[in-house]
C-alpha cells in the first residue's frame, strides 16, 4: 500500500486539524491520520478553547459554525482548604463582546469539526488508523507506517501531532519517554444539567460561562480543580503533578473523590446527571522541556512538542497548538516549493515559534514550572489565606490587630520567615 | 458517588488483543506499584496472596499514566489499533 503525499499528519487534533486546513489551502497534498473511528474521539482537556488568532484568521465565520458551548464571562481562583474556600471572582462585561476570549467546548465535537474543515479544502482524513512507526529513505524521514497494515505511507514532510505521548517523536529520536516530574495527569467527569440550573447557579446568562480554577483541591498533592461549564453541562475533575501522585500512595478516585465531596465544591455539582468520564495526559515541563521540533523530513507540534504551560493563572494548550500547527504547516509549504525538507530547512520552524507568542510566553513564564513543585503553594498557602479570613471576620471577643500584623503572623505560624523568603523570591521570579 | 464504576460513562471499543503487555515477574519486585494507586481507570489490581498484577485492559482511557508512572520497564504499552479502544463522545 505505498501511497505518496505531499505532508503526512500524524493526529487530527487542533494541532494536526489546523496544518491540515492551512496546507490543503494552500493547494498542497496531504494526508490527516487519526486513531480514533473520528477525530477527537481519543482527545479530552478541561474545557476551555482560548481565544486564538490563526483559527479567526483561517475560518472568521467559525464562532457561527463551529460547535462550541460558551463564551467564558467570569473567571473565578479558588483557594481550597478542608473546610473553607476563599475566591476571586472576576466578572467582566469585557468578555461578553466578540471576539470572546474563549468558550467553552466539547473535544470530540470540536476537533471533528475543525478536521471537517481541513477536509472541505481537500485534506485526506484517514480515521482508525494508528501511525506505529517512521519510514526512512536517504537518511531522513518520509513517512509513516500504520499498526496493522501493509506497506507505508509516504510523504516529502512528515508533521507529528500525536499528542502529548507522542511516540512519533520519540521515533524520530528527538526525544525519550516522559518523566514523571515533568508530566500531570488530568481526570474530569461531565456532569448534565438543565441550562437554567447552570445560569442560575453560577450567575449566568445566556450563553455566559464560567471557568473556576481551585488550588488546594487535592489535599497533600500537588495539582489544582477546575470546574467549566458547559450549555447543559458541568466539566469538573482534577489535574495532578505523576510524582505527587505516585508519593502519596493514593488513588486517583479517591482524590477526585475527596475533590467531590469538598463542602463548598459539593454544592456546585449537586445534582448533576453523570455523563462521561475522562483522563490525559499534560505535558507540564514548561518552556525547559521542549524537546527539538524538528528533524530531517520532520517537524513536531501541540502536546507533542511540550507546547503546553501554566503559570498558576494561565494555563494554555489548545491554542499553542493550534498556532504551532499553523506555523509547521507555513514551514511545509515553503519548504515543497523549495524541494528542501532537509533540518537546515525545517529549523525555520523553530524561529517561527520562537517569535509567536508560543514560545515568548513560554519563555516568560520558564520558570513557573518550578513554582509548580512548591508543596506549600498547594497546601499551606490556602491555609494561611483561609486563616487570615477567618481571624479578619470572626468575633470573640479578643481584640483585633491590624491587617498586615495579621496576614504575617499567619503566615509566620505555618511557613517561617526563610520559608516565606525562599517561596516569595521564587514565585517573584516566575511571575512578577 | 461511586467512582469505581466511573468508567461505564465511558464507551469503548474493545479489541480481541490487550494493547498491554505486563512482565509480571518484574511486577513481583515492585516496590511501589504506583500502577495500581495512579490509573485513572483502575485497570490494574495487585493480588498480594499470588504476588500477581493483573491489568483490565478494556477500561483503558489510553491516557498513558501507567506508561509514565512504571520505572521498572515492567509495562509494553502501545496505543490500541486504529478504531479500537475508547472513544470519547462529549467530554
Amino acid at each position: 500500500m505505498a501511497k505518496f503525499f505531499d505532508v503526512i499528519i500524524v493526529g487530527a487534533g487542533p494541532a494536526g486539524s489546523l496544518a491540515a486546513l492551512k496546507l490543503a489551502r494552500a493547494g498542497v497534498k496531504v494526508c490527516l491520520l487519526e486513531r480514533g473511528p473520528y477525530p477527537g474521539a481519543k482527545n479530552m482537556f478541561g474545557g476551555l478553547l482560548h481565544h486564538t488568532p490563526v483559527l479567526n484568521d483561517l475560518l472568521p465565520d467559525f464562532t457561527e459554525r463551529a460547535p462550541l458551548e460558551r463564551h467564558v464571562y467570569k473567571k473565578v481562583m479558588a483557594f481550597l482548604t478542608p473546610t473553607s474556600s476563599v475566591s476571586l471572582s472576576f466578572d467582566n462585561e469585557n468578555f461578553d463582546n466578540p471576539p470572546y476570549n474563549g468558550y467553552t467546548v466539547f473535544r470530540p465535537a470540536f476537533d471533528k469539526w475543525l478536521a471537517e474543515q481541513a477536509v472541505n479544502a481537500g485534506a485526506l482524513l484517514l480515521c482508525d488508523c494508528t501511525a506505529e512507526d517512521l519510514f526512512r529513505q536517504d537518511g531522513r524521514i518520509a513517512g509513516v507506517t500504520v499498526k496493522g497494515r501493509e506497506g507505508e505511507l509516504r510523504a516529502s514532510i512528515v508533521i507529528a501531532a500525536d499528542g502529548v505521548l507522542s511516540f512519533m517523536a520519540q521515533k524520530a529520536g528527538l526525544r525519550q519517554n516522559l518523566e514523571v516530574t515533568t508530566t500531570g495527569v488530568g481526570v474530569k467527569l461531565l456532569l448534565g444539567f438543565p441550562e437554567e440550573m447552570i445560569n442560575e447557579r453560577f450567575h449566568l446568562v445566556r450563553d455566559q460561562g464560567a471557568d473556576i480554577s481551585f488550588l488546594g483541591a487535592a489535599g497533600d498533592m500537588r495539582g489544582g480543580g477546575f470546574l467549566y461549564t458547559g450549555r447543559e453541562s458541568v466539566s469538573v475533575g482534577l489535574v495532578l503533578h505523576l510524582d505527587s501522585l505516585k508519593a502519596s500512595g493514593k488513588t486517583l478516585y479517591d482524590a477526585l473523590n475527596d475533590f467531590l465531596q469538598h463542602p463548598q465544591v459539593r454544592k456546585l455539582v449537586k445534582g448533576g446527571m453523570p455523563l462521561e468520564y475522562s483522563a490525559h495526559l499534560i505535558p507540564e515541563g514548561g518552556y525547559r522541556a521542549i524537546p527539538p521540533v524538528f528533524t530531517d523530513g520532520l517537524m513536531v507540534a501541540g502536546d507533542a512538542a511540550g507546547l503546553c504551560y501554566t503559570n498558576g493563572i494561565n494555563l494554555e494548550g489548545i491554542n499553542l497548538a493550534m498556532t504551532s500547527g499553523g506555523l509547521a504547516a507555513e514551514t511545509a509549504i515553503k519548504a515543497l516549493k523549495d524541494g528542501d525538507f532537509s533540518a537546515r530547512f525545517l529549523s525555520l520552524y523553530k524561529k517561527k515559534l520562537d517569535a509567536s507568542f508560543v514560545l515568548r510566553d513560554m519563555k516568560t513564564f520558564k520558570n513557573a514550572a518550578g513554582i509548580m513543585h512548591l508543596e506549600r503553594l498547594f497546601q499551606t498557602y490556602p491555609q494561611v489565606l483561609a486563616a487570615f479570613m477567618e481571624r479578619m471576620y470572626r468575633n470573640d471577643g479578643t481584640p483585633r490587630s491590624k491587617l498586615l500584623k495579621l496576614a504575617r503572623k499567619e503566615a509566620m505560624k505555618e511557613v517561617g520567615l526563610s520559608g516565606l523568603i525562599s517561596d516569595g523570591f521564587k514565585i517573584g521570579r516566575s511571575l512578577l | 458517588m461511586n467512582i469505581e464504576n466511573l468508567t461505564q460513562l465511558t464507551q469503548f471499543h474493545v479489541d480481541e488483543q490487550s494493547h498491554i503487555i505486563v512482565n509480571k515477574e518484574i511486577c513481583k519486585t515492585c516496590d511501589h506499584l504506583a500502577c495500581v494507586t495512579a490509573c485513572p481507570a483502575n485497570c490494574y489490581t495487585w493480588d498480594e496472596a499470588t504476588k500477581l498484577l493483573s491489568v483490565v485492559y478494556e477500561n483503558c482511557l489510553e491516557c498513558g499514566t501507567c506508561h509514565v508512572i512504571c520505572d521498572k520497564g515492567a509495562l509494553d504499552w502501545s496505543y490500541p489499533r486504529g478504531g479500537y479502544g475508547v472513544i470519547y463522545r462529549l467530554t
